[in-house]
């Protein structure tokens, strides 16, 4: 039996996956309230819900928000930063950056170490690595007796150029260990050895500060866990779409930090092979925000650019681990539609949460949401809402969106159109940032929507974006967890070198992903994974002489030759921008991924009874689809589709946790392991054949 | 798909439109080949009407807010009777309309729906090359503009599609950096492009009706939002003058003033200033007006994204051939120190009326920086050009921030330690805030910083422009002033040199360049400051112990 438990600031989800005697396969969903701050009582709740017992269980994959919500609400540790004579305040100081252009008053961000706390110790490298004045140890002992004293609890190391040479900071962390060996620390090259300082050493001041609230969970989850029977070591999700142990995680938990979105473009990743269909974009609409991600040939992008509490307001935090290459907007079911002093209308990002909620929850609620719109065109069937559990008030909804009617000069139905218009407008403006804006055409893609919103918005993006399809799949609604039983565990070592491209340096280049290929095998080796489960893909970062920023091409285990890489890069530069250069070529960062390969299920097949497509039909509802008009709808009740069913909009699919909206003109059929595939309204005589369904 | 033309698609286009600005700052900002462009993102993207008006700029340099369209008006004014689809133009001309000084180089490209222009698309970038008297071009001791690199007086790059190769063959002769220079330009073509596609989207989607229809209705979406906030504001007239320090060349000081108008429009007079003066220190009309802009839309809707509907309620007075109106063929090569001075001036007068929007003085110049050398492992010409960090000036509510790149600037980033010293012959020995005696006061002025680059190669050359060390940063309601931005040469022999505005100085292997950025003026009695924020200042050392005593009265526990 497999079971992954995803815990969101919400809800916490459990999918469980097992062969039942008869070789059939079953998967069993739960979701339940989300314990807070007993996360792993959420965790044993949902278990119980769903009568799963602990020592049945053959693996135990996990995702929790523990990371990110420490960070975001600063539930840390006092943290001492530890860094290099004269660059304490690069923390303070950060990039000088203001994305709030003609905010005079503006505040830059408040570091996580006050200034008293960084303190430095006299040593200095040069960019080679070589030591250009040896560290003063003498200072490390000075540092420590302030950090007794102020109460610190985690010690960040970073020095500069440490990327390049790491061991003055590895004399550093020997030395407070041998000092004051039960203090948490960390140095930044355990966690990224790419250059840029500040964002280097606020990686590791982040990392620091949640260590050891993230070892107390950790600890915590893996002791609840084994009490109640579990006979495996539990995974936990990380960030970059991998899996790790729990010893790894509490070495580096800010590999954690993205954990949830991570598992469920993985979820996509694992449907694509599944039903054959490896280029996909991937929507995952919650109640807050909305995230993306573009799966090309199967497998998602990597990013290291990735910053908390950015936006066009506020420079946020950076933080150098690998994360899955995902855009987030602030758009979901609880977004709130306002309108400004212009008069214009705007969706979230403020969102109304579970409390007050949507107006449609009745408890107090008077902002309209993209929920109440979903209500009052007839999408989501009242008597179903919320999985049956609330009935919605739809005075409530009225009066919400006639405030903004009263205020846009028109009426209650355009208003509820137009929510859903705007929201789907700032959503599909974020699909287009994953696809057009980095070189990739829509058409090429299907998109798959999940989470609560995803089944509701798909087929209007889908629409919007001329997708090949799009793709409902089973179990949407807890797609994150999902995600996370069909991954496998996952590594990232990277390494900034610049080299330029030519034959004198290809030794050089072997090398390197040689050293990157042995650590991430000694490190497996540390968490007793066999060496025969390891597979390594090699990755570089390549630019023109003169450019900063790179592109990531794969550099597979054949033989390295100069014109192989230079036709990789130019291929890359000129999907991504446009244009190539006659220019010399230059690698900046060695990446490799190693993964660590875990049997997986694989997805289950629907049973097919014989049942007719009337079985599943409840009749129809008036539902408006705005421009497409407004139509009586077939109404479906999604547990009763059998594969191989087909149907065309204008339709609702119903289940408990989400409705799929059907467009007028889209066709619909169910695959053989009970996903949706929809094709879109074409018009025109031209649109092309889709392709057989396995 | 049948599509209303409505208010919720107008808002859907004009979304489109914003988004089509941040994809074009992407595209020239990770193709450059220029640490300014790349690095710091000192360029400007965006989109006008078809009557030069601004639609819509992506997110950079918040002092170019009037460069793109006076680009676009130029581009008009020259080529507007046999305008081609797949036409480039380049432009830097300070004097004509789009240019600032000869460095900032901009791309104009128009967009036809049928046989008529509905758009154009634009990008200004900052060259690191464009020749001139010295490596860099941009220079502080200037004395007309043609030492300061190539004039592109509104020339053709492109026509109908096909490149204009003897313009490319003259600029790789006369820059010493023809790689990254025309790396640049074609950065700036890939922007450009960026945006034509972005926008065609639209235009296939809508219809060129529709889409003019929503840019009509952006801009005047933007002028309702600033006739609304300008209702607010305090309605009356406020004054404010002070002195520029010097030209460069030795000359100065030099008076300024403004008279600032709120009422039915927001009006900037700057009559009465100095002349166009002798040394590079000019700005023009564009670089004036461009900065204006930014403080117009601080003090308005600092929370909405520009457009040109707002700036119709904004007027920028001042005669012709003033140090802020210089005419050809003044030197503008370090315009922005006149530029910003002028923004500065306009808060100056506005502080003391509009507390809730206007921070007391701060270092409020770019402090730009040359060093150019030959690098000592490649033995390649290297050239380091960068802005600084410094201090803000307090608001009447909030300490000032401390190392930050100005007002006038926006999405600017440091050039971080790590990869200055691998690209450029220094080493960087420190990064820090300092303590000059500046800036007390209930709110405090955000500490300046101090940075020292080491000479590691054979030798180099430093330029620097710091402007405000004689007039330092103004304190608000009995603040104290800021301190002065300057750099000190250290020679390896011991020797030391004190420089504000200083050309091509050489400098030794082992010698030091310091660099102070100026603290901010501090707002409000500094008596009144709350103790246990002393207390703190104190032990996080933003203040030193003689200062807690001199300003605000601690004495040692």
């Amino acid at each position: 039996m497999r079971v992954a438990t995803d815990v969101g600031g919400t809800f916490t989800d459990l999918v469980c996956y097992e062969r039942l005697a008869d070789g059939s396969d079953r998967v069993r969903a739960v979701k339940t309230d989300t314990v807070c701050p007993d996360f792993e009582q959420g965790v044993l709740n949902a278990m119980d819900r769903g009568g799963i017992a602990a020592a049945e269980i053959d693996f135990f994959a996990h995702g929790s928000t523990i990371v990110i919500n420490s960070l975001l609400a600063r539930r840390g540790v006092p943290t001492g930063l530890i860094t290099t004579r004269g660059f304490r305040d690069v923390l303070e100081i950060a990039r000088g950056n203001r994305p709030d252009l003609f905010n005079f008053l503006f505040k830059k961000p408040a570091p996580f170490v006050p200034r008293h706390l960084r303190l430095e110790v006299t040593e200095r490298l040069d960019h080679h690595g070589r030591v250009v004045e040896p560290l003063h140890l003498a200072d490390v002992e000075a540092a420590l007796k302030v950090f007794q004293r102020e109460g610190v609890q985690a010690i960040a190391v970073c020095l500069l150029h440490a990327y390049a040479n790491p061991d003055h900071e590895r004399a550093v962390v020997t030395e407070v260990k041998r000092l004051w060996p039960e203090v948490a620390i960390v140095a930044s090259h355990e966690i990224s050895r790419e250059w840029r300082e500040y964002e280097r050493t606020n990686t590791t001041v982040l990392t620091a500060y949640i260590l050891p609230v993230a070892a107390r969970y950790l600890d915590r989850l893996d002791a609840r866990l084994r009490d109640a029977g579990l006979r495996v070591p539990p995974y936990m999700m990380q960030s970059n779409g991998g899996i790790a142990t729990v010893e790894s995680a509490k070495r580096n938990p800010i590999a954690l930090v993205e954990s949830g979105p991570a598992s469920g473009m993985l979820g996509a990743v694992a449907l694509g092979h599944a039903i054959g269909d490896l280029n996909l974009l991937a929507l995952d609409i919650g109640g807050t925000t909305a995230k993306c991600a573009l799966i090309d040939n199967g497998t998602v992008k990597i990013t290291t650019e990735y910053r908390i509490e950015y936006s066009r307001k506020h420079p946020g935090y950076p933080i150098k681990t690998p994360v899955i290459d995902l855009v987030e907007i602030g758009n979901g079911g609880g977004s709130i539609a306002w309108v400004d002093e212009g008069g214009k209308l705007h969706v979230g990002p403020q969102s109304a949460g579970s409390t007050p909620g949507p107006a449609a929850y009745g408890r107090g609620g008077t902002e309209p949401t993209t929920t109440d719109a979903n209500l009052m065109t007839g999408r989501i069937n009242p008597a179903l809402f919320a999985g049956g559990d609330i009935q919605p008030d739809m005075a409530a909804v009225e009066r919400a969106l006639s405030k903004v009617a009263r205020q846009l000069g028109t009426d209650v139905t355009s208003v509820a159109r137009g929510i859903l218009r705007i929201a789907n407008d700032n959503m599909s403006n974020a699909l287009k940032l994953v696809s057009v804006n980095r070189g990739y055409d829509p058409r090429d893609f299907a998109l798959v929507a999940f989470g609560g919103g995803g089944a509701m918005h798909g087929a209007a993006l889908a629409q919007e974006l001329g997708v090949r399809k799009l793709i409902i799949p089973v179990n949407g609604a807890v797609f994150s967890a999902w995600g996370m039983l069909v991954t496998d565990l996952r590594r990232d070592h990277l390494r900034t070198q610049l080299l330029p491209l030519a034959e004198a340096n290809l030794p050089a280049l072997q090398a390197l992903f040689a050293d990157l290929r042995a650590e991430a095998l000694a490190e497996y080796a540390r968490d007793q994974v066999a060496s025969e489960r390891v597979v390594c893909e090699q990755q570089a970062e390549v630019r023109y002489k003169g450019q900063e920023h790179t592109v990531s091409i794969g550099l597979p285990g054949v033989e390295l030759t100069v014109e192989e890489i230079a036709q990789r890069f130019a291929a890359a530069h000129r999907k991504a921008y446009g244009f190539t250069l006659d220019s010399h070529i230059e690698v900046v960062t060695l990446h490799v991924v190693a993964w660590g390969r875990i049997d997986k299920p694989l997805l289950p097949a629907l049973a097919v009874t014989g049942r007719g497509l009337d079985g599943a039909y409840k009749g129809t509802r008036r539902v408006d689809f705005d421009a497409q008009g407004v139509h009586q709808a077939a109404i479906f009740d999604r547990s009763l589709l059998e594969p191989g069913m087909e149907f065309a909009g204008p339709a609702i699919v119903e289940e408990p946790s989400t409705v799929t909206v059907v467009l007028p003109g889209q066709q619909v059929q169910v695959d053989r392991f009970g996903n949706l595939h929809i094709a879109l309204h074409r018009p025109a005589a031209s649109a092309p054949s889709q392709p057989a369904l396995q | 798909m049948a599509h209303q033309d409505d208010y919720f698609t107008h808002e859907i286009i004009r979304n489109g439109l914003l988004a089509l600005g941040d994809e074009m700052f992407d595209a020239l900002k990770r193709t450059s080949k220029s640490p300014i462009i790349y690095e710091t993102l000192d360029f400007a993207v965006g989109l006008t009407d078809a009557q030069a008006n601004l639609v819509t700029q992506g997110n950079g340099v918040t002092g170019f807010l009037g460069t793109l369209d006076a680009a676009v008006r130029e581009v008009l004014a020259k080529h507007g009777n046999h305008l081609q689809a797949d036409d480039i133009y380049l432009t830097n001309d300070p004097y004509g309309g789009g240019g600032t000084h000869l460095s900032d180089v901009t791309l104009v490209k128009p967009v036809f729906a049928d046989a008529h222009i509905v758009a154009f698309v634009a990008c200004k970038a900052h060259w690191t090359e464009v020749g001139g008297k010295s490596a860099g071009s941009f220079t502080s001791d200037s004395s007309e503009i043609y030492q300061e690199g190539i004039q592109f007086p509104c020339v053709q790059l492109m026509r109908a599609g096909e490149l204009n190769q003897s313009l490319l063959d003259m600029i790789a002769a006369n820059v010493r950096l023809p790689d990254m220079t025309l790396g640049d330009l074609w950065a700036g073509v890939a922007a450009v492009q960026v945006g034509e596609r972005r926008l065609r989207s639209l235009l296939d989607k809508y219809g060129a009706p529709t889409v003019e229809a929503a840019i009509v209705g952006l801009l005047d979406y933007g002028e309702a939002m600033v006739r609304a906030a300008l209702a607010k504001l305090p309605h009356g007239s406020y004054t404010a003058s002070d002195f520029i320090d010097d030209d460069g060349l030795g000359h100065g000081p030099f008076h300024t003033q403004v008279k600032v108008t709120i009422g039915e429009k927001f009006i900037a007079d700057f009559t009465g200033s100095h002349a166009q003066v002798a040394g590079p220190i000019n700005t023009t009309r564009t670089g004036v007006t461009s900065r204006i802009r930014a403080v117009f839309l601080a003090a308005t809707v600092p929370d909405i994204p520009a457009n040109g509907g707002m700036f119709r309620l904004l007027e920028v007075v001042c005669p012709d051939a003033t140090l802020f109106t210089a005419q050809r063929p003044s030197p503008t090569s370090i315009y922005w120190e006149t530029g910003i001075f002028a923004m500065d001036l306009v808060m100056k007068a506005l502080a003391p009326v509009m507390p809730e929007r206007i921070p007391a003085g701060g270092f409020a110049s770019v402090c730009g920086t040359i060093i150019s050398g030959e690098h000592p492992e490649s033995g390649e010409l290297y050239v380091l050009v960068e802005p600084l960090t410094g201090g803000w000036g307090a608001g009447a509510g909030k300490d000032g921030e401390r190392g930050q790149f100005g007002p006038g600037n926006g999405e600017t980033y440091n050039i971080p330690v790590e990869v200055a010293e691998t690209r450029y012959g220094v080493r960087v020995e420190q990064y820090a805030f300092h303590t000059n005696n500046a800036g007390a006061g209930r709110q405090r002025g955000g500490n300046g910083t101090v940075l020292d680059y080491r000479i590691v190669g054979k030798e180099a050359r430093f330029t620097g422009t710091y402007g405000r060390d004689k007039f330092l940063p103004w304190g608000v309601d009995g603040g104290q002033s800021g301190s002065g931005n300057y750099a000190e040469i250290r020679r390896a022999d011991g020797s030391m040199q004190r420089v504000t505005k200083i050309a091509q100085a050489r400098l030794a292997q082992g010698d030091l360049v310091r660099l102070y950025t100026g603290t901010g003026g501090g707002w409000g009695d500094p008596a009144q400051r709350d103790r246990e924020q002393v207390l703190q200042d104190l032990k996080n050392e933003y203040i030193t112990a003689a200062q807690a005593t001199e300003h605000y009265g601690m004495t040692r526990a």
